[in-house]
């Protein structure tokens, strides 16, 4: 091979890395599902990954992470059933107790939750829509697709790798770089197919959920809140926000989703017609583990991240639990001003009636510091009253009398 | 050039090859006589290696080797005078849930891996040095003997894989270039991996624990099949075969050889 033809030939495998046609929005009509209710796989590979994966969910449904309260994993299973498709029947859901953004489908139909991202959504009719975009893997078969295509791109890359290292062995060229460029197409054309089938289970979603009678521009919300979460996240880190979408993140670009995710709602969007939000029966099917939630994410020491996440909360209105998570934030972080923020929050939670008593004890606290001793007393009797076998209560008590 | 290839031609025999390295509790001895033995449910996957080195799960490889290795360990067992029940759910026996059946599989497979790593992966633990095999699955091993009456638990894992026809395809060609001065033939076409741990339900110690490596670089040579009656059979053999008693035991046995002969 001549000098001129392998820069060429480099180049010209470059270019089309890079003038990759950019996605294109998928329209929501486009999309139908591809299985029906009571689906059984049929092929050997996909057989096989029903094996396994059904060995996964016997450990996924006995693990010790699992949130169990039965009301609050039927509303669930009841959501499924809106929004699951045809195959709404045959989806299990799995809720795990971690305090972050992120939910999966399984090749059989089963998902599972983290809990934080039920602390993130302000209504139901954003939490339909998670599920259903995990529901739209399912019901497109994404997983064995993706598998196959996998497959396929290791056994054309294998022998792409051979054959290039057999040509560069018999005209005594060094071919390591065309190799590694190679390497470095297929994984990215795997991650582009990735970003692909990402892109079709938003525009199943969105028009799952619209036909279910949700909002259907709750979606996009939902993907502009993660986002900025994010954004507040780095800015108090001091970090670079795009780490974690960097060429290869699994994906679409955020912003890009964003985007047609609303151009599609604004499709489905039928004038005239009442869409549901549904913000009264998500928090009363989430209070009993709301507090919870809200430890957990406070204790994830990610300071930008909660306090954008109890801002977002409080667009629909604060309130006493959201003014003292508001409160912990600042408490938890380093400095005069932040501690003043905190005991300024706990004050003000402590006006609503639905303070935890949590707000009282720190607001007690915040009082003794500043040596307002008889209104902090006053405060942490409230807080002994509502809590009167807290662990902590001897030693408030003593702090009382002190 | 050509005894280049010739100790290529070597290596690649030296690199087919079956491993087994088995570790005792310093006091253990083989059950043997009258014993009673539960096998938890074996955990089998065998998938097909495709083209490009990705294994794929096959659901029926899978189920007939989980058939084959049943029948040989109820074979072998046999022959050794135990009582053995062979668990294939986690609710086979009678009066023990398999909720608790299913937490001493965890708790068995954080300890497995455990074991696997310190004692086979060459990170060796400097509080553990020497002292056989110093772990326990604890009360709750105690608790499914006195509930059961059965002296020993078997925990049993095996992997199987084999080389499709693209993956035997590739290493031929690969070994093809050696010719041509692009050498790629240890590509790897699949293997046998497989380990055995024997607790104790009397005290909840793991007393014994095997592995089985039986890999090849050669695509396309099997080192025991599991899908067939045959490899399964030499994988229990294998894995369960010639069980070695404690470093303790094996001195004190050669200890009394020795002296034995004096006596007389």
């Amino acid at each position: 091979m001549s000098e001129l033809s392998r820069r060429a030939m480099l180049a010209g495998t470059g270019a089309a890395l890079v003038a990759a046609p950019a996605s294109a929005r998928i329209s929501p009509n486009s999309l139908k599902p591809l299985i029906g209710p009571g689906y059984r796989p049929t092929e050997t590979d996909e057989k096989g990954l029903w094996q396994q994966m059904e060995r996964v969910e016997e450990e996924v449904a006995g693990s010790n992470l699992l949130i169990r309260d039965p009301a609050l994993n039927s509303y669930l299973q009841g959501l499924i059933g809106k929004v699951g498709g045809p195959a709404a029947k045959d989806m299990r859901i799995y809720l795990a107790r971690v305090p972050e953004f992120n939910a999966m489908m399984f090749p059989t139909g089963f998902t599972v939750f983290f809990s934080g991202l039920l602390l993130r959504m302000r209504d139901e009719a954003q939490l339909a829509g998670v599920i259903a975009h995990e529901s739209s893997h399912f019901l497109l078969r994404h997983q064995i697709r993706s598998w196959r295509d996998m497959k396929r791109k290791t056994n054309i890359f294998a022998g792409l790798a051979m054959a290039a290292g057999m040509a560069g062995g018999v005209t005594g060229t060094y071919t390591g770089d065309l190799v590694r460029l190679a390497e470095l197409g297929t994984i990215l054309t795997l991650f582009r197919y990735s970003r692909q089938l990402e892109a079709e289970s938003d525009a199943l979603g969105v028009k799952l959920i619209a036909d279910a009678g949700y909002a259907p521009l709750s979606m996009s919300e939902t993907w502009d809140q993660l986002i900025t979460e994010l954004e507040w996240s780095a800015k108090e880190r001091r970090k670079r926000v795009d780490r974690g979408y960097s060429l290869f993140a699994t994906h679409p670009a955020p912003r890009e989703r964003l985007k047609d995710l609303a151009v599609s709602a604004q499709e489905l969007t039928v004038p005239g017609r009442s869409y549901d939000r549904g913000r009264e029966r998500y928090l009363k099917a989430l209070a009993p583990i709301r507090a919870s939630l809200f430890d957990d994410q406070v204790r994830l020491n990610d300071p930008g991240a909660s306090q954008y996440i109890v801002e977002t909360l409080a667009r629909d209105g604060w309130n006493g639990t959201l003014l003292f998570y508001r409160g912990e934030v600042h408490r938890l972080r380093e400095g005069i001003q932040n501690q003043q923020a905190a005991a300024l929050n706990y004050a003000q939670a402590v006006t609503y009636p639905d303070a935890p008593a949590d707000a009282w004890r720190w607001h007690g606290v915040m009082l003794m510091k500043q040596g307002r001793v008889a209104e902090g007393r006053t405060a942490l009797s409230r807080y002994l009253t509502m809590a009167p076998s807290a662990p902590d209560a001897p030693f408030v008590r003593q702090m009382i009398q002190g | 050039m050509r005894s280049a290839l010739a100790l290529g031609a070597l290596s690649l025999t030296l690199s087919a090859c079956v491993q087994t390295r088995q570790i005792a509790d310093l006091q253990f001895t083989p059950p043997q006589g009258d014993y009673k033995l539960l096998v938890m449910r074996p955990d089998v996957t065998v998938g097909s290696v495709k083209a490009g080195g990705l294994t794929e799960p096959r659901a029926d490889w899978t189920e007939a080797a989980r058939a084959n290795l049943v029948t040989a360990l109820k074979a072998q067992q046999a022959g050794r005078g135990g009582q053995t029940m062979i668990m294939d759910r986690r609710d086979s026996i009678a009066g023990v849930s398999a909720d608790t059946v299913a937490e001493l599989e965890r708790l068995h497979n954080a300890v497995g891996s455990s074991i696997a790593l310190h004692k086979f992966a060459g990170y060796e633990l400097p509080t553990k040095r020497g002292r056989g095999l110093d772990y326990t699955l604890g009360s709750d091993a105690v608790r499914l003997g006195q509930a059961t009456g059965y002296d020993y638990a078997l925990f049993m894992h095996a992997e199987d894989s084999f080389a499709d026809s693209g993956r035997v395809a590739m290493q031929v060609l690969g070994i093809a270039g050696c010719f041509i001065g692009f050498c790629a033939p240890n590509i790897g076409g699949g293997g046998q991996s497989a380990y055995a741990s024997l607790v104790d339900l009397r005290t909840g110690e793991v007393v014994w624990f095997n592995v089985v490596q039986a890999g090849t670089q050669v695509a396309g040579i099997k080192m025991g099949d599991l899908r067939k009656p045959e490899g399964a059979a030499q994988l229990v053999d294998r894995l369960l075969g010639r069980m070695k008693p404690g470093r303790d035991v094996r001195r004190a046995q050669a200890a009394a050889a020795r002296n034995a002969p004096e006596k007389k």
